[in-house]
């Protein structure tokens, strides 16, 4: 076992975690943070998208003894109590969302491009989701969110 | 007021929000989990399996064997044919042979790996041409599970007046689902005594009648509860995990979770089928056709599921939206060892239109006509006669798809590796010849709103907010006078499965007839007076429940099983698509550059979500054509099966021809699969363009790109 402490959605926090355990199972088993999904388990769909130090990482590629003395955030951090984020609110308006599984990891990966560049383009928006798989929208819709939303 | 407008979509905040409640993240008191053993054999008999390690790992509380099964060790959509587990034999590897309860995943996950089973391998049976002549029986009746046949007219006289005929064969691919949420449900008893199983699923009240089957308890014993369900496109249409998490609740009186991961989904979901086509397909000199003659022989691997829907959809549709004066289908089917095939969006149609796309291009070519013009000449339009010998009376919107892209279409730049391909498709809207219903009700509740009881799986395709938006259009009521009580076998009459894009035609039209009767309820008591509907609720509801049926069964007949003649589908949605792609013939690989979508969709009660649909499709046609291919214990997980990501998509025109249906409400028919249907075909016919090389087999990834280009240059 292994003491850790790291700040998580704006709060300093502290666990204990196996060696083996990843940030995934961490975050959902002793966190109860259930927007991260697991889609593959081996980092190819990106539905378990989290930011560690503010960069997008697979949350079940990373060992949970990484977040020692890191920034975690994830898709809780987004909305504070009814009030959700400009990015949420354009993927409601878009029709970004449909069976919604690959959405919190999604706005991940959004919210960490919008964070480095104010005005992407589509090519970099798509470049920006492409670690996050969607079998339902096509992605032109969640592509069109992150444009609005990067207008505001 | 609400329908044709884009309504945001009602599970949309707590889905951005990450508190959608799928199944997977459900915990309760005392909760276990089960994991299934699987076959790694296409074909073996069991000779002796060895638990006992497995039973005595601290944390195990059970194993469970077809033993153990109380009830029907059998479930399937038509034939329960599929075996929950095994029992003497294995037919595909990933049957499930044994299940493990524990304490936790991780101590089930270990036992399991203990367990020891002894094959007797048997020689598999590969592919559907070696399973109709092999002395390997694969089951006790034979390795042929149905054959289905459509004929018109004298395919003989067709020929003599061709003046153009085309013969080639096409073959397409197995695939997967790959929904991002893999199979989860939790099972429990409840106080009652009775089990719950809480599930990603696409159909409550069929797995409520397997259920019960399986436990040998009455139906109304039974609940079945949909989560929040991480996509289906057919593949949570068959019994998934309800049967063993509802088991283990059974046998433990304790909750039970089982959740595959992504490569137990893989092995064990129902695939596309994989279909072999030869097509024979005449024209006169004007571009007439003048016969179809189509042979389709299909794999559907072990298990029955929806294999005779396939392979009968496939025939009823194999000409593709045209009229065709003669026309002679033979379409079978058969078991073989490989991954159970069953539905998945489109139902054969997506395969049938790759080859009767393909085969309006090589006539066009041989004719010398524009590849529009000869769709156009041959449209299905209002008062023509289909393969089936239905007259189409309303709602063929299909000229005017074709119109839509026509613009693009003659002002396209045929330029250096660029190409432009055409793909038209026609699909029956719900089940193929059979009676189809689906019912719902309404009620008013005290609190002075009106209460929704749907049946209807929302998988992600945006029902709940069709259906809604017809019910308060018809209701003439704010949404907030609205509560939608849904997915749960307890409270809701049957809707059928939300397959065959069927959900907001023959639920939405039951819809309306339920509104309806309670819109001249409220009449009669005075809300166009003035009367607050919240007074007239409390009174209603004081005074006993009242309840608001409505139901709808599309007029259809049942088919010919010699000749296939009759109304399968009581209307059809039409599609065309224009694709642009660009080859890159060093890398022998294929970018697809631009889709116009045109779709007659009766009427688009929600524009925004009916897009959406379309470019899910497009997305879904670009893996069939370019990349998804699934070969059995090779495709394990998402790093050898690929589908297409964001850098993979075109930019897409979406065009709405709404040429409304007298059935449907307020003139909707589907959209779910026709999005899918015609794209594969257009990338083929625009790699032709493209690259001057037709491919005959999906998906035309670079290594079949490749021989293509290496064939053409011999």
């Amino acid at each position: 076992m292994h003491r850790i402490s790291f700040n998580l959605n704006g709060e300093t926090t502290e666990t204990e975690v196996e060696d083996y355990s990843t940030l995934m199972e961490m975050l959902r088993e002793k966190f109860s943070l259930l927007s991260l999904k697991e889609g593959c388990g081996i980092g190819e769909c990106g539905a378990c998208t989290v930011l560690l130090n503010e960069k997008p990482v697979y949350a079940c590629l990373t060992l949970a003894v990484k977040a020692d003395g890191c920034d975690i955030k994830t898709a809780e951090y987004l909305s504070k109590g009814s009030e959700i984020h400009p990015l949420q609110k354009s993927f409601i308006k878009a029709g970004a969302v449909q069976c919604g599984y690959c959405t919190p990891g999604m706005l991940m990966s959004a919210y960490a491009l919008l964070k480095n560049e104010e005005k992407p383009t589509d090519e970099m928006i798509r470049e920006g989701i492409s670690g996050n798989l969607c079998r339902c929208t096509g992605y032109i819709q969640i592509v069109e969110a992150v444009r609005d939303a990067a207008k505001i | 007021m609400f329908v044709g407008k884009d309504i945001e979509r009602l599970d949309a905040l707590e889905k951005v929000m990450g508190r959608g409640v799928f199944a997977g993240d459900l915990t309760m008191e005392g909760m276990l989990f089960g994991v299934l053993i699987r076959s790694d054999k296409f074909h073996a008999k069991i000779r002796s399996i060895d638990a006992v390690d497995a039973l005595s790992t601290p944390g195990v509380v059970r194993i469970l064997t077809h033993r153990d099964i109380p009830g029907r060790n059998g479930f399937g959509i038509i034939k329960k044919d599929q075996p929950y587990f095994a029992e003497e034999h294995v037919r595909f590897p990933g049957e499930p042979v044994l299940m493990v309860i524990a304490l936790s995943e991780r101590i089930a996950r270990e036992a399991a790996s203990k367990v020891r089973i002894e094959w007797e391998e048997i020689a598999p049976v590969l592919d559907p041409f070696e399973a109709a002549n092999s002395k390997v029986s694969i089951h006790k009746g034979g390795n042929l599970l149905c054959h289905k046949r459509v004929l018109k007219g004298d395919v003989n006289r067709g020929k003599e007046e061709s003046d153009v005929i085309v013969e080639r064969t096409y073959s397409t691919q197995r695939a997967d689902h790959v929904f991002l949420e893999c199979e989860a449900g939790i099972g429990y008893p409840d106080p009652s005594g009775r089990i719950v199983v809480i599930s990603s699923t696409q159909n409550i009240h069929y797995k409520q009648k397997e259920v019960s089957q399986l436990l040998a308890l009455p139906e109304d014993k039974i609940r079945i509860i949909q989560a929040a369900t991480g996509g289906g496109f057919g593949g949570k249409l068959d019994v998934t995990v309800e049967g063993y998490a509802a088991l283990g609740a059974f046998y433990t009186n304790r909750p039970v979770m089982v959740r595959y991961t992504r490569e137990e989904s893989m092995l064990a979901n129902t695939k596309r089928h994989p279909l072999y086509m030869s097509y024979r397909t005449g024209a006169k000199k004007d571009g007439m056709l003048t016969f179809v003659e189509a042979k389709i022989v299909g794999d559907t691997g072990a298990y029955a599921s929806y294999g005779e829907v396939v392979a009968l959809r496939a025939a009823v549709h194999a000409t593709g939206p045209y009229q065709v004066p003669n026309v002679h289908v033979e379409s079978s089917m058969y078991f073989t060892n490989n991954p159970v095939c069953g539905a998945m969006r489109g139902f054969g149609i997506p395969q049938t239109a790759f080859a009767h796309e393909s085969q309006m291009d090589l006539l066009a070519e041989g004719l010398n006509m524009d590849l529009l013009e000869i769709r156009k000449i041959n449209a299905l339009r209002k008062g023509s006669t289909t393969a089936t010998g239905q007259v189409l009376s309303h709602s063929v919107g299909f000229y005017d798809t074709l119109k839509c892209v026509e613009p693009a279409w003659k002002s396209r730049n045929k330029k250096d590796n660029k190409g432009f391909g055409l793909g038209c498709m026609f699909y029956g809207i719900g089940n193929t010849g059979v009676p189809n219903p689906s019912g719902c009700h309404l009620t008013l509740n005290p609190e002075g709103k009106v209460t929704f009881h749907l049946g209807a799986c929302d998988i992600g395709q945006g029902s709940d907010t069709a259906l809604t938006q017809i019910l308060l259009e018809t209701l003439g009521i704010e949404k907030d006078s609205l509560e939608l009580l849904k997915g749960d076998s307890d409270i809701t009459r049957d809707a059928g499965s939300s397959s065959a894009s069927r959900q907001t035609y023959i639920t939405g039209r039951a819809v309306y007839e339920a509104g309806k009767k309670l819109r001249s309820y409220l009449e009669e008591k005075g809300i166009k007076k003035g009367r607050p509907l919240r007074e007239i609720c409390g009174e209603a509801s004081r005074g006993g429940r009242i309840v608001f049926e409505g139901y709808f069964d599309p007029p259809t007949t049942s088919l010919d099983p010699d000749t296939g003649r009759g109304v399968p589908y009581a209307t059809y949605a039409f599609a065309t698509h224009m694709t642009e792609v660009e080859v890159d013939r060093s890398t022998h690989t294929c970018k697809v550059k631009k889709v116009h979508a045109a779709h007659d969709v009766g009427k688009a009660i929600n524009p925004s979500s009916t897009r959406g649909q379309i470019y899910g499709g497009i997305a879904m046609g670009i893996g069939l054509a370019l990349m998804e291919e699934f070969i059995p214990l090779k495709s394990r997980s998402l790093y050898t099966y690929y589908i297409p990501t964001s850098m993979d998509m075109p930019s897409v025109e979406t065009y709405l021809v709404e040429d409304e249906e007298p059935t449907g409400p307020y003139g909707a028919k589907g959209v779910g699969e026709p999005a899918l249907i015609p794209q594969a075909a257009s990338i083929m016919n625009a790699i032709k363009d493209a690259a001057g090389v037709r491919g005959y087999e999906l998906p035309c990834n670079f290594e079949r790109l490749c021989l293509l280009a290496q064939r053409d240059k011999k």
